[in-house]
This record gives C-alpha cells, sequence and structure tokens, in this order.
C-alpha cells in the first residue's frame, strides 16, 4: 500500500477532504505494522485513482520514477528536472499504449492523457521518492457501461516483473462515495507469478444512483457545518445580539418573542441567500476567488460580528451584513464542490444537495441554541454572556487571522478545536444556566391557600 | 454542535508540515542524484562504516561454549531451546512460546519490525544473561566459525541495521528489533519452529518428529552493503553471497548469458514476504546441466553460501540433495552480470531449490544499492507444513 501526500490543487483551505487524506496519512504513519503493510513491498507502488462520473471515469495515476525508468529505459528519475517539458509528448504517448479499458462487449474506450506532473512524493517504507502524476480520461464507447470494464493497465509493469498497481476508486458521486473519504481499493494489478502473465483487472462498480449522490451531498454538507467552526462562529456571534433592542448607542433589553424570531429569521435567511448565490456561482466557475483571501474575509466577518455584539454598529442593517458575509462564506463552501469536478447533471444536484446539508445543519444549531440565549437574553446576566461571547470570539478570530496569513497553525487555533470538541457540553450549561435564571427571575407565586 | 474529533485535528496537525512537502510540485534536481543504471559496473561495493556496536550484538558476540546440553542434534536444540526459555520472565515466555501455526510462521517480512509486526520477543527486551542463552541456541542452529557466514553472518547483519539506527534510520532500525519465537513447543517428537526475524534476516528452522524438515523461506539481505565496523569487527555479512553470483554470472559465456537473460526487469524479490507457494510453473534461463563442471561448481558455490548457514548437519543433507538436482537447476538473471548497480536481479530455480538475489535502491542510504535475498525450498518451506 502505498501512502500519498496529494497536491492540494484548488483550494487551500482545510477542506476535510484535505484533513481525511491528512488523517489517513497520519494514521497509517502512526499505525505502521497493520495487516496490509505487514508484507508489503519496499519499491513504491504505483496508484491508480478512479473518479467515476456518469460517462466516463477521470483517473489519476501516480508512478513512481524509480520504477518508469526501469521500465522506460529514459532517464526519467536520475534527471526528471523539467521531465514533463522535455519528455511530455513520449510519455503521453507511452501511457496511451498500456493503458486500455475494454467494455465486455470487446470494445476499448478512448483514452487521453491530460496533465502531467513530475513531483516528491514519500511513503514510510522508502521515504521520499519522485512520481509522476498523470491525469487520464476513460471514456467507454458509446451504449456502454461506465460502471463495467477489463482494465487493461501495464504502465511499468510490462517490463518491471516486480511492480505492483493499486487501483482505486477516490470518487463515485452516484454511490455516495466523495473524494472526502478514504479511496475504496479494488483491486491490484501484478505479475501472475506461478504463470508468468500480467493479467488484467476486472472492474465491476456497484450500481448507483441520482438520489444517493444526492444524499450524500447533504451529508456532506451537513458535515462541512458541524467542523466548520469559523461558519458557526460568525452565525452565532450574530446572533448573540438579535433579540435586543437598541437604546441609545448600546444594546438594551429584551425585544420580546416577536421581535427576536423575526430579527433571527431575518439575519438568517439574508445569510442563506448570500451563501447560496456565491456556492452556486462558485461551484458552477462563474466565481472563482483564490482561497486565502476568502478565509480571511470570514475571519473578518467574526470579528465584525463580534465588535457589533459588544456595541451595535450596524443596528438595523444586520441582514445586510449577514447576506455580504454570506457571499463569502458561500464561495468557501464553493470550493469544496468544485473540488469535485462534477458533470453538470449531477453538479446541479449535489449544488442543492449540499446547500439543503448546510441548512439543515445550520436550523439544527439555531433551534438548539437560540431558546437559550432568548431565555437568557431576559436576564441581567446576558450582558455578561453577550460580552464574553463576543470577546472570546474575537480572540478566536485573531487566532485563526494568524493561522490563515502565516499558513501555520498556533496555540490558539488548536485551542480552539480542542474547546470546540466541549461544545456540547457548553450547550448544556448554556441551557441549565437560562432556565435556572429564568425560573429565579419568575414573578413569585403566592402560596397556595390551605 | 456536533463533536469533533480531537484526535483528527492532533494527526491532522502533525501532518501539516509534511502537507506543505507535498504540495511542492516543482522537479527535483537531478543533481541530488547520482546514474546508478547505468555505466559499466566494477563488481565491487566501496566504502566503510563504523557503527557503534550496540550492548546486544556486544552480548551475542561474546564466543563462550555452551556448557549445557551436551546431547546432539535436535535434542541438544530442544535443550538450548528450553535453557534460554528457563531465563525468561513469565510475560516473556508468553510472548515467545507461541502455538505452532502455518499463520504464526508466515509472520516475517524484509521491513524493519517498526513497519511490519513480528511476533515473539524482541533482543531488546532481553538481558544479557538471556541474550547469552540466546546465542547458544542460535550457535548451534547456525554454522559457527566462519567469517560472515552462518553465526557471524546473523550479526553482521544486526551490527549493519544498528548502523542505520545510528545514522538517522530511526527506532525502528537495529538490533533490539529482532524477534525470537518458538512456534509449539521444543521437543523432539512434535512439530514446531524456531523462527528468528528482523529487518534484513528472518531464518526459520521447522523441525518434526526428531528432525529438521526445513529451514525456509529464509531472508537476508543487508544495508549498508558496504563493510560496518564494530567491536573491533568489521562485518560484510552479505557481499560474498553477491560477489559469488557475479562470478556466477560473469563466468558464462556470451551465448549463455543471453540464454539467462531474464527479458524482465527486477527492483525486488518476486518471491518475497507473502508470496508463499507461487513458484513459476516453467522455469526460465540457463539449464545448469548445459554448463561446464567448474561452471555448474560456481552455481553451486553460490548455493552454499546460503545452505552452509545452518549447521554442519542439516546443511549437508540439503545439499546433497540441492547438488543431486543441480543439472535440472535453472540460473536466471536481469540488468547487469556484475550484480553490482541498482536492479541486477539474479534467480535460481531448481526441483528444490529457490534463491532470489535484488541489488536494489537504498532506503535509508540514498543512491547506494543494497542487496535482498530470499532462498525458499519448492517442498520444503515451513517445514513443507
Amino acid at each position: 500500500m502505498s501512502i500519498k501526500l496529494l497536491p492540494t490543487n484548488k483550494s487551500g483551505r482545510l477542506s476535510s477532504r484535505l484533513s481525511n487524506w491528512l488523517l489517513g496519512i497520519s494514521l497509517l504513519v502512526v499505525t505502521l505494522g497493520q495487516p496490509r503493510l505487514a508484507t508489503a513491498h519496499p519499491m513504491p507502488n504505483s496508484v491508480v485513482l478512479l473518479n467515476v462520473h456518469v460517462n466516463r471515469i477521470d483517473a489519476e495515476l501516480q508512478i513512481p520514477l524509480v520504477e518508469l525508468q526501469s521500465a522506460w529505459g529514459h532517464a526519467v528519475n536520475d534527471s526528471s528536472v523539467g521531465l514533463v517539458e522535455r519528455l511530455g509528448p513520449q510519455l503521453r504517448d507511452y501511457l496511451k499504449s498500456h493503458i486500455r479499458p475494454q467494455s465486455p462487449d470487446g470494445r476499448f474506450w478512448s483514452v487521453s492523457v491530460g496533465e502531467l506532473t513530475a513531483h516528491e512524493s514519500q511513503n514510510p517504507i522508502t521515504g521520499v521518492y519522485r512520481e509522476l502524476t498523470a491525469q487520464v480520461q476513460l471514456v467507454p464507447p458509446a451504449g456502454s457501461d461506465v460502471r463495467q470494464f477489463t482494465f487493461q493497465y501495464d504502465a511499468v509493469l510490462h517490463q518491471v516483473m516486480t511492480h505492483k498497481i493499486l487501483v482505486s476508486v477516490r470518487q463515485d458521486w452516484e454511490c455516495g462515495q466523495l473524494a472526502e473519504t478514504e479511496p475504496v481499493q479494488v483491486g491490484e494489478i501484478s505479475l501472475d507469478i506461478v504463470n508468468n502473465r500480467i493479467l488484467p483487472l476486472p472492474v465491476n462498480l456497484a450500481s448507483g444512483s441520482f438520489w444517493t449522490g444526492f444524499m450524500a451531498m447533504i451529508k456532506l454538507g451537513t458535515q462541512h457545518i458541524a467542523e466548520g467552526t469559523d461558519h458557526l462562529l460568525f452565525l452565532l456571534v450574530l446572533l448573540l445580539p438579535a433579540p435586543l433592542v437598541v437604546v441609545g448607542q448600546r444594546w438594551g433589553q429584551f425585544g420580546g418573542v416577536r421581535y427576536s424570531l423575526k430579527r433571527l429569521l431575518l439575519i438568517v435567511t439574508a445569510f442563506t441567500i448570500g451563501h447560496s448565490i456565491t456556492l452556486l456561482a462558485g461551484s458552477i466557475g462563474w466565481v472563482r476567488l483564490a482561497s486565502q483571501p476568502v478565509e480571511i474575509l470570514i475571519v473578518v466577518s467574526i470579528l465584525v460580528s463580534a465588535i457589533h455584539a459588544v456595541r451595535p454598529v450596524f443596528f438595523g442593517r444586520e441582514a445586510w451584513v449577514a447576506a455580504g458575509f454570506g457571499l463569502v462564506h458561500g464561495l468557501a463552501f464553493a470550493s469544496t464542490l468544485a473540488n469535485l469536478q462534477l458533470d453538470a447533471g449531477p453538479m446541479a444536484l449535489s449544488i442543492l444537495g449540499f446547500n439543503l446539508g448546510i441548512e439543515l445543519m445550520q436550523l439544527t444549531i439555531i433551534l438548539v441554541v437560540i431558546p437559550w440565549l432568548m431565555l437568557l437574553s431576559r436576564t441581567p446576566v446576558y450582558t455578561v454572556v453577550r460580552r464574553s461571547g463576543a470577546f472570546l470570539s474575537g480572540i478566536a478570530a485573531l487566532g485563526w487571522l494568524a493561522e490563515r496569513i502565516s499558513g501555520q497553525p498556533n496555540l490558539l487555533t488548536e485551542a480552539i478545536e480542542v474547546i470546540a470538541s466541549y461544545a456540547p457540553y457548553g450547550l448544556i450549561i448554556l441551557a441549565l444556566l437560562s432556565l435556572y435564571l429564568t425560573w429565579r427571575a419568575r414573578p413569585a407565586k403566592p402560596l397556595p391557600t390551605a | 454542535m456536533k463533536r469533533k474529533n480531537i484526535s483528527i485535528l492532533l494527526l491532522l496537525l502533525l501532518g501539516f508540515g509534511n502537507l506543505f512537502e507535498g504540495c511542492k510540485s516543482s522537479d527535483v534536481d537531478a543533481t541530488n542524484s547520482t546514474s546508478t543504471s547505468t555505466g559499466t559496473s566494477t563488481g565491487t561495493t566501496t566504502g566503510s562504516t563504523t557503527s557503534n556496536s550496540s550492548s546486544i550484538t556486544t552480548a551475542l558476540s561474546v564466543t563462550g561454549t555452551t556448557t549445557t546440553c551436551n546431547s546432539t542434534g535436535v535434542a541438544q536444540i530442544v535443550c538450548l531451546a528450553e535453557a534460554f526459555k528457563a531465563t525468561l520472565s513469565s510475560t516473556q515466555l508468553a510472548a515467545t512460546q507461541l502455538t505452532y501455526s502455518k499463520t504464526n510462521a508466515q509472520k516475517w517480512s524484509n521491513l524493519p519490525a517498526g513497519m511490519s509486526a513480528r511476533i515473539g520477543i524482541n533482543l531488546g527486551s532481553l538481558s544479557d544473561t538471556q541474550l547469552a542463552a540466546f546465542r547458544n541456541l542460535m550457535v548451534a542452529v547456525l554454522t559457527l566459525g566462519t567469517t560472515d557466514e552462518g553465526y557471524d553472518e546473523m550479526i553482521g547483519n544486526l551490527v549493519a541495521d544498528d548502523y542505520l539506527n545510528s545514522i538517522g534510520g530511526g527506532s525502528t532500525y537495529g538490533a533490539g528489533n529482532y524477534y525470537i519465537s518458538f512456534l509449539g513447543t521444543p521437543s523432539t517428537s512434535s512439530l514446531w519452529a524456531i523462527l528468528f526475524t528482523g529487518h534484513h534476516y528472518t531464518q526459520p528452522i521447522t523441525f518434526n518428529a526428531g528432525a529438521v524438515t526445513g529451514v525456509t523461506p529464509a531472508f537476508r539481505g543487508t544495508e549498508p552493503q558496504a563493510a560496518v565496523t564494530a567491536a573491533s569487527r568489521t562485518y560484510q555479512a552479505f557481499e560474498q553471497e553477491r560477489v559469488a553470483f557475479a562470478a556466477m554470472l560473469t563466468g558464462l559465456s556470451t551465448t549463455e548469458q543471453t540464454t539467462a537473460k531474464l527479458s524482465g526487469s527486477y527492483n525486488d524479490l518476486v518471491l518475497g514476504p507473502g508470496q508463499d507457494g507461487k513458484f513459476p510453473a516453467t522455469k526460465s534461463g540457463l539449464q545448469v546441466g548445459t554448463l561446464s563442471s567448474d561452471k555448474q561448481a560456481l552455481v553451486l558455490k553460490a548455493i552454499k553460501l546460503y545452505v552452509n548457514d545452518l549447521d554442519a548437519t542439516t546443511s549437508a543433507a540439503i545439499l546433497t540433495k540441492y547438488t543431486s538436482e543441480l543439472a535440472n537447476t535453472y540460473i536466471s538473471y536481469s540488468g547487469t552480470t556484475a550484480m553490482s548497480s541498482q536492479g541486477d536481479y539474479v534467480r535460481v530455480d531448481g526441483p528444490s531449490v529457490w534463491i532470489e538475489f535484488s541489488y536494489q535502491g537504498g532506503v535509508i542510504i540514498k543512491n547506494t544499492p543494497h542487496s535482498h535475498s530470499v532462498w525458499r525450498d519448492h517442498s520444503g518451506d515451513y517445514g513443507g507444513n
């Protein structure tokens, strides 16, 4: 099993895709000696990662250059500088002649080799090594099923008998498998030692459906919010002063249930509209912003909301601010979707499903937090709660700001993640506190007469 | 709020440094590597290195005589195994004395133990007394008194691994990471095995009904291939085998070499760990029976460097068999005949014997090839079980 560090091509945000990879890698590094590594070979393997679409497969090939050199003759490993510039066309021809998927009826698929990159990779057994990554598109002939084929693949292996090729599905939207999770291995292509031959790998992917894909996207949306501490914090801080009226230049008393709900609804809806617009635009590719400024703007949105929670700086215009920052948050969501590189149909469903998931999770959070905030906001303690909440969020935002500018995590951001894991307990304390204070503040009832 | 997994985050942060490493998509400076796949070879390994010998190899190197167990053959080995077991605490004994099963017997690898878990007890956890008892046992099953062969080869292998540890290979390397276990209870009547396995050295010995029934699959190799000095001894544990194969191949005529040459390339062993019972149905290469007697002797010489690692009685029996089958044994190779470049590979495939030698890329010492080799027996692996 070869362990790879994926180059992050699109999003710099530590999206869950990346974190899952990192998790996978770290786990593998930490738990070396697990069964599948038990008899692993020291030579790095080739890896083929399949992204299954409705009518094509986008494959990413990872080929160790030291092995490719043995197979191909060219000094690709000894002299890997400018490799793609120097040998690009020959490399493409070589790969094309060794990748021949075939439908059950015998017809061969069309294969086109796209982007090639040479870079460093590493696994715990061989350490750092150089590898070639190739993006290859596999298209079955008309009327042929994309999910069933004989994978005739023998790049490197046609010559290097000790080579191994691990084939995995990285993304299969219709089966609800997204690139967020660890690839699922479908097989290994290697020499049949006894008979001295290389057998093609039969690939039979379980048939999926748009419904499965849609549901997976809803799940992804909820996960994205649940794990997106920054998104949540922005929303919570923005909602913190929402039940209150303004007196002069300061936050005043609880404005009543009707008043609070109206304002909460307005803010949440405005935020939703904002992020839905950019999520749509970003996923389709109309808008593409570098991730770092987006990430920094998200932090700014928390800071601004925190200030507002202390002193009303944009009272009455919360909806516009929420919508504006919604646009920013939507861009961050969009990068997750854009990375899936889906076709139009699945993409439309994905945008819908992903957004639905986001809304569901937001709604859940609001439903479990807002009642207590509204109860508390009727008590004098709320000023302390509001100000501490705003202050702590501001500190967290500053920590993230430093992280996102420098690209390095710091003690503060590490602490946030630890604290965030205790959030459910915080919620219980909040609930108990609000219930206790509400109970204490209730008008004294006359004693029942005997 | 959904509870977040802290461990995920910590792992994520740990992996952060690697992330940026992995994001570099630029080409790598070619000057970092020296070409090892082309050019004429000299047939020698160069350089010598010095290892700070671990206390383990120092303890094991002591040449003392066995005062106990005056019996001979398997009875003596059983006695020495019991003597070793007697030095162990109950916890240590529980780790060492296991049941015989093919699954247990197959738990060997050519990876450091930290990357591929072994069974048994590691030398690093043994006291000097216990190591002495272990030494007495291994001295009885391996040949003693030949430089870089038999027991000496085993020590040299551990010394080389200590060296990898000392030059930054990490704690997974070193003599302390070699494991000894008994599969089945040592006896002169039943089925049991000694399994000694670590990074570049695995030697199983299977016994049944008072006889040795198998000494394979045995793994040999070394990194560095060059000499390593420890405790005022210089070891080059697995160099003679490499030289013997080079002599065997360069001794062939051009025509014979052409016949022996495999069409494929081999960057590692074909029948390494986990590849049990997969001997090719058809033998490749050059039939030894077609060669002149002096060339056949070169083949036998290479085979002897494996077989003669074992104690005299065991090795004599195996060698008689392999010699009788020599005419029907095939030799083949890939890469160069000098066995001095990365990618050089040689195979001996007989009716019984199977030996592969692969000279492959460096792992800890980059750009410097090192050897992997496996000795198997078509019917005798794991004692035929």
